[in-house]
């Protein structure tokens, strides 16, 4: 925009050199902005894996780089903290809440988004306002709730996997993510469908979510990052390592190295990697999902 | 349509998501059903599809078979929708009634308290909780009014008819006001359980045992039956009234505004007779001790400096309408109402307030100086990275994944990085860059002086707001910068690629230079976007957890510790069910009032296009 403009200014030949150089100055001062923001981006990642990679005593020391790379904190880190039960314990979680909020949610959305009942908006409305709530307000009662209803189920809740699983397998995000794709299919098919035969449960398995698959690929990221994000919950219902998930793992591991700055890091690097990996496999639905909804899960 | 507020308030948000498309109930009933057996051999071109319908249509008797299909399509949808809204009413609407109850109970751990009022409140906010309760009962009677009237107005000048709906919505008002006290009526005596176990086997049979018999208390049943029957009743009669609705007339139901009228309506009712019992009990109390209560005058002062800022609010805005004269004078008086009710809230508020809980305070200084440090920040940042990436700059894809990095970066592990960067031993990455530049080491997270403090140095004291967040707070919106810059700017990017191109070439024809066209094209245009993203990061910060959590020290000495984390404190570490939930509710209530404030200065300064 600002250097069509400005090449539109230069009309003669002699003006023509000025404002392309201004152009170009320009263009040069857009990206070094762009690298001094990727690098603050970047910095403290990079800065991650280098301590991760030193002794002891370059890592209270204050250097910059290792001298030798000591590939061993990983091992060292991941024997320690114990990674791989909390690794399982968030696979786990993840697994069991993302599948069971897939099939709710869809139902859900299909329901407002494609049939018609009495009251739909009205219910739509109570559950988008549920977004409004803080997650603060629902610790007590759920706490209260989930160590009541493990006493009565036949599987305890508490430090088990209902209580980390099950009040997150239906959302008002996701439901709201999935009515909006659903949406946007287009009448006819239904009305096509309708012809072969096919019923609601029937179009939405074999034509609807198919068609979706951007949207359930979406929410099935979120539902992963929010569940190795998941922190304040765990604490509250988690209270030996049997169920505990990699963030409060390594809450807990931050506080047991104590001043093995290297093995901290070398267990931050181990949380981050998967997630970071699987970001930038899949960054286009992270960040398309997240400028189409403007929420996170 | 229904514009209950929250129904606004979630609209703000989601409006501009979807561009208008929200909560809209305008697709047209499907005249024929799902369960239509047709050979599928037929040619499937739309013609002969519109053709058949026709067909159905014209058949005899296919009104009859049409509310059957209405009818089971109904059920299969409510099946649909079932078990999510179990899960969410569970885990996400029955928390707030839970927590309003247990807001009321004195108690430790999980001991059922014996029932208190709003002792809580009083304990968090002081006296002041009394003036709130009142006047958001108040807000409740003028907003169900407004609803009313509004509904009538529009009766009288587009010809629709929302009298009908008026006792089937405010029958199903009632009907979940009785839902709710059915739950008030349950929860005291299911709690009760565990203490009437004790001196008993304590196992799952036993304790099984005493749950059924809870459920089939009398009191329980016939609470629960009245609550059923009057809401199918309410339900059963809107239903009638929708079959009368011509289908071209759908978007005039008024069930939603009358329903919501009723409810706060009954609410603002309970809200009054809970504080008009809960005052003359404070009363009685200071009578018992011989002590002198000032709670109405306290009440009525405090509502007149509010009253006093609400007018001078109205007058200034008004003036700016009036021609030079009037508007001058009105914007004087607006002035004036604006000094008086400030003087009046000054002198009045910390009196009002002082004894209440001192951590929570503290607790909602840091939430304010922690979004006035962060969002313009943020949102300048990111407004600037967008507007650059959004020239045709190569590898631009490349920059966006790297900014987006920190945001998808789980956040215990980026803290963890920070918690070392902003360490305060002296060989710390900050702490060394310091060391280059010739100055002492920062205790950085662990510093609980204000920064504005240490600048001025200890011969001036600052007093506790004046002195600014501590340096300890200063590192953590540092961070927090950091993680949402990357999420503004996708959000922001979005917004630029709806704006039309258009605009831009008609802007450069009439010689709009660059920051012309960003000052009078894109920034209006993107008010939307900047409006949702400030809303979201406000409330994120009353809502921050995670990364607060793990980057907080003992030895800033609770300087950091924002709303959400006194109530994780007060519950977690304290074991205080009661005095938790209540610091929940208020903490709901304030980002209430964000949202509604914010909308209102929304609805005037923001341009949908």
């Amino acid at each position: 925009m600002a250097n069509s403009a400005l090449a539109g200014q230069g009309g003669t030949m002699q003006e023509t050199h000025p404002a392309a150089r201004r152009a170009a100055l320009s263009r040069a001062a857009i990206y070094l902005v762009l690298i001094v923001g990727a690098a603050a981006a970047i910095v403290p990642f990079l800065y991650t894996v280098s301590v991760s990679l030193m002794n002891l005593t370059e890592a209270t020391g204050g250097r910059a780089l290792p001298a030798t790379p000591q590939w061993t904190n990983y091992v060292e880190a991941w024997r320690d903290a114990q990674f791989s039960q909390y690794f399982m314990n968030s696979v786990k979680i993840t697994l069991i809440s993302v599948g069971g909020a897939l099939v709710f949610c869809a139902l859900a959305a299909y329901a407002f988004a494609q049939m018609e009942f009495p009251g739909k908006s009205f219910l739509f409305t109570l559950l988008l306002s549920t977004l409004m709530l803080p997650e603060a307000i629902t610790w007590v009662p759920n706490f209260i709730t989930v160590s009541w209803l493990g006493r009565i189920s036949p599987v305890p809740w508490i430090n088990n996997w209902p209580a980390l699983t099950i009040p997150f397998m239906a959302s008002a995000f996701g439901i709201f993510l999935l009515r909006q794709f659903f949406l946007q299919i287009p009448q006819e098919l239904w009305d096509s469908a309708q012809i072969d035969g096919s019923g609601h449960l029937r179009y939405l398995i074999t034509v609807v979510l198919p068609l979706s698959s951007a949207a359930v690929m979406t929410l099935v990221l979120f539902g992963f990052v929010g569940a190795w994000n998941a922190l304040a919950w765990p604490i509250l219902v988690t209270t030996t390592a049997d169920w505990r998930p990699i963030s409060y793992g390594l809450l807990v591991f931050l506080d047991e190295a104590g001043a093995l700055l290297h093995l901290q890091m070398a267990g931050a690097i181990i949380t981050m990697l998967p997630i970071v990996v699987l970001y930038f496999f899949t960054q286009r639905h992270f960040i398309d999902g997240i400028a189409t909804t403007g929420l996170k899960g | 349509m229904g514009r209950a507020s929250i129904l606004v308030d979630e609209s703000g948000m989601v409006h501009y998501n979807v561009g208008g498309k929200f909560c809209v109930d305008a697709v047209p009933l499907k005249s024929w059903g799902n369960s239509l057996q047709v050979d599928s051999t037929v040619s499937q071109t739309t013609a002969i599809r519109s053709d058949l319908r026709q067909q159905i249509r014209a058949t005899p008797g296919w009104f009859r078979s049409r509310q059957g299909r209405r009818l089971r399509e109904m059920v299969l949808a409510y099946s649909f929708l079932a078990p999510a809204f179990a899960i969410i009413g569970l885990f996400g609407l029955f928390p707030l009634a839970f927590a309003a109850y247990e807001s009321t109970l004195r108690g430790l751990n999980k001991i059922v308290g014996s029932y208190d009022g709003l002792g809580n409140y009083v304990k968090a906010v002081d006296n002041f909780i009394y003036i709130l309760a009142f006047w958001m009962a108040a807000g409740l009677v003028y907003y169900a009014g407004a609803t009313v009237t509004r509904a009538l107005l529009e009766r009288r000048e587009e010809q629709t008819n929302p009298l009908p709906w008026l006792l089937p919505g405010a029958l199903t008002a009632v009907g979940v006001a009785l839902f709710t006290r059915f739950v008030y009526i349950l929860l005291p005596e299911m709690l009760l359980i565990p203490s009437k176990l004790r001196g008993q086997s304590n196992t799952q049979a036993a304790f099984r045992g005493l749950v059924m018999e809870t459920w089939w208390l009398p009191k329980v049943q016939i609470a629960l039956w009245l609550a059923i029957v009057v809401l199918a009743v309410g339900a059963g009669w809107a239903l009638f009234v929708n079959r009368g609705v011509p289908p071209d007339r759908r978007e005039r139901i008024y069930f939603v505004p009358f329903f919501s009228a009723g409810i706060s309506l009954i609410g603002g009712a309970a809200l009054t007779w809970l504080t008009w019992t809960e005052i003359n009990g404070a009363y009685a109390e200071a009578l018992e001790q011989g002590e002198g209560l000032a709670l109405w005058s306290q009440i009525v002062t405090i509502s007149a400096g509010f009253l006093l800022l609400l007018l001078a609010w109205r007058l200034w805005n008004s003036g700016g309408d009036r021609p030079t004269n009037t508007g001058i004078a009105m914007r004087l008086f607006g002035a004036v109402a604006l000094m008086a009710g400030g003087w009046v809230l000054i002198g009045e508020l910390p009196r009002v307030i002082s004894a209440g809980d001192e951590d929570w305070w503290n607790g909602l200084m840091a939430t304010v100086f922690y979004v006035l440090g962060t969002v313009p920040i943020q949102l300048g940042l990111a407004l600037i990275l967008a507007a650059l990436l959004f020239q045709k700059i190569r590898g631009q894809t490349f920059f966006r994944v790297l900014y987006f990095l920190p945001y998808v970066a789980p956040f215990v592990g980026t803290a963890a990085v920070f918690r070392i960067i902003f360490s305060n031993r002296p060989t710390a990455p900050l702490n060394s860059m310091l060391d280059l530049f010739g100055s002492e080491p920062l205790l950085w997270l662990s510093e609980p002086a204000g920064i504005f403090q240490m600048m001025a140095g200890s011969k001036l004291d600052l007093g506790p707001i004046l002195s600014g967040p501590s340096l300890a707070l200063v590192a953590i919106m540092i961070y927090g910068i950091w993680t949402y810059v990357g999420f503004d700017t996708v959000i922001f990017l979005a917004g630029l690629g709806a704006i039309p191109n258009e605009l831009y070439e008609v802007a450069d024809i009439d010689g709009a230079g660059g920051w012309a066209q960003f000052r009078h094209v894109t920034l209006p245009l993107l008010s939307p976007t900047i409006y949702f993203l400030s809303l979201y990061a406000v409330i994120g910060t009353f809502k921050a957890f995670n990364h607060i959590f793990v980057l907080r020290q003992a030895a800033a000495l609770g300087t950091t510790d924002t709303a959400s984390i006194v109530i994780f404190q007060a519950f977690k570490r304290d074991t205080r069910y009661g005095y938790a939930s209540a610091l929940a509710i208020l903490l709901l209530i304030i980002i209430l009032a964000i949202t509604l404030i914010n909308n209102r200065i929304a609805s005037r300064r923001v341009f949908y296009g």
